[in-house]
């Protein structure tokens, strides 16, 4: 009988939890946050906001092993897990039951849309300097297109949901909530906290269509 | 114990006469359970899947028949055992179901009743929904109609070792060891479970052919390791659990809590050994008792 730390499966588990609350989740946070900026318009999004990441020592680096790999684990993992799973929402009506369907559901549709936003940006960025030189302008374009902007505003609503959503189970699985009632107390805050991230997030897709108010450009 | 049978012998439209000797509460009782069956006509639509040996293809049979005062699904069932004609009179081989204690402590009944997971026994007619549709216990092979193989429950219970060993090196000549009020409350909760399977039935996570143990196992092992007793082996059961089909495969969709029949707070034993595999993981890791 060998299991814990000599089982891969409970470490792989709980890796996948724990990419999934950071780097990942908090990578969220941090991007949505600093693209609620957009509102400043482009002077300040291109230099301060997007000029500032670009000027970071080891950015590749940082991509790379604290955003992209964390991601691509967390995001074929889940896969696997996802292949196991049954809901049947419909007969078990319960509002965690439905959590649970649209935890996979939201995951498997965040692997297209992250497809899509990344090689709209970053990747595309890579081709052509002019897209990172003016990510404002880019973004502004793209987020014009009624389809783009529906998708954004899908993807980043979902990207939310997820992460609310998988830190109210993440308490469950690491035991930071044990008892129901303790469990459904976090899972309110976790609400809460998912309503203010999207704010935040639909605050930065709108951002990047109004016009800056003048003397707001710095 | 007369005065039972001499009325279950009673047409329903009568009214019950009070029989000599028997007792008064038992007679209100079937009383207020006449008129429940009065107000469901008394005539009840079953339809039923059936399946003639675990490999052959389901089917669907209906049968029409009188459900008596205060019956319940396993009665219903024994009832048309005696004359088992379908809706259309045509007589088939009796409906195959299992049951035991007819008072929800055993387990043996649980079948999917209008589509959920629960003991047959405690399914009175008068509450259930018409046409009232019978199937097998789903995740469990199924043997003969509403008779399922639930012997993966005992051997999940075996691969968390849900047991005490009460042989050991230690002295066992010792009084009972001490359990404070507060914790016996709590550990009852858990050892009401009958392992009836209605929670493995409801869980995304549990099927045929795949590792995951269920919440039933799981909310014994949260029983062995608080037992005064049981707690000595601890981080066996936790080490089990830590395995492939441990606790890491649940997902947390929480239906096994809400079907349970007996109300045994599974999502409490799930987030509480959730914290004991955290702290067991790391005294694995960085050592330490």
């Amino acid at each position: 009988m060998s299991a814990s730390i000599q089982n891969p499966h409970f470490l792989l588990r709980r890796l996948h939890s724990l990419l999934g609350l950071a780097p990942v989740g908090a990578f969220l946070v941090f991007h949505l946050w600093e693209n609620s900026q957009s509102r400043f318009g482009a002077v300040h999004y291109n230099e301060e906001v997007v000029g500032a990441l670009q000027g970071l020592n080891y950015l590749l680096l940082i991509e790379l092993f604290v955003i992209a790999l964390p991601l691509l684990f967390h995001a074929g993992y889940g896969l696997l897990i996802i292949r196991d799973g049954r809901a049947e929402p419909q007969r078990y009506g319960y509002l965690r039951n439905w959590l649970y369907w649209l935890q996979r559901i939201s995951g498997l549709a965040l692997i297209l849309f992250l497809l899509l936003h990344v090689g709209l940006t970053r990747i595309a960025g890579l081709f052509d300097p002019a897209i990172s030189a003016n990510l404002f302008g880019h973004m502004q374009q793209a987020l014009s297109q009624p389809l783009i902007f529906a998708l954004y505003l899908i993807g980043v609503l979902l990207a939310v949901f997820h992460l609310a959503n998988g830190l109210a189970t993440a308490a469950i699985v690491w035991g930071l909530t044990s008892s129901a009632e303790a469990q459904r107390r976090f899972g309110w805050f976790c609400a809460g906290f998912g309503l203010l991230l999207a704010a935040l997030g639909v605050h930065g897709l709108i951002g990047f269509l109004i016009l800056p108010t003048a003397g707001v450009t710095t | 114990m007369q005065a039972e049978t001499q009325s279950d012998a009673l047409p329903i439209d009568e009214p019950v006469t009070v029989a000599a000797g028997g007792p008064d509460v038992l007679l209100a009782g079937e009383r207020e359970a006449c008129a429940t069956a009065d107000r469901i006509n008394s005539s009840v639509e079953l339809r039923i899947r059936r399946q003639d040996y675990p490999t052959s293809a389901p089917y669907w049979q209906s049968f029409r028949l009188k459900a008596r005062p205060g019956a319940n699904i396993v009665s219903l069932l024994m009832d048309l055992r005696e004359h088992c004609v379908t809706a259309n009179g045509e007589p088939v081989d009796p409906v195959a179901f299992e049951h035991n204690c007819m008072e929800e402590v055993c387990g043996a009944c649980a079948m999917l009743i209008n589509g959920m997971p629960r003991p047959a026994c405690s399914a009175l007619i008068a509450d259930l929904e018409t046409p009232i549709r019978l199937e097998p216990l789903p995740k469990f092979p199924v043997v003969r109609d509403l008779m399922v193989d639930r012997s993966q429950l005992f051997d999940n219970l075996k691969r968390v070792k849900a047991w005490l060993r009460i042989d050991g090196a230690w002295d066992n000549h010792e009084r009972a060891p001490r359990v404070s009020p507060q914790d016996w409350a709590a550990q009852y909760l858990f050892s009401r479970c009958m392992s009836c399977g209605c929670c493995l039935a409801a869980c995304p996570e549990f099927d045929l052919g795949k590792a995951f143990v269920g919440p039933a196992s799981l909310a014994q092992v949260r029983l062995m390791n608080a037992q005064p007793t049981g707690r000595y082996d601890k981080a066996e059961r936790l080490h089990a659990i830590m395995g492939d089909g441990g606790l890491s495969d649940c997902g947390n969709a929480q239906n096994c809590v809400r079907v349970c029949p007996k109300e045994i707070p599974l999502t409490s034993a799930i987030g509480e050994l959730g914290r004991q595999t955290t702290l067991q993981a790391l005294k694995d890791l960085f050592g330490g008792g």
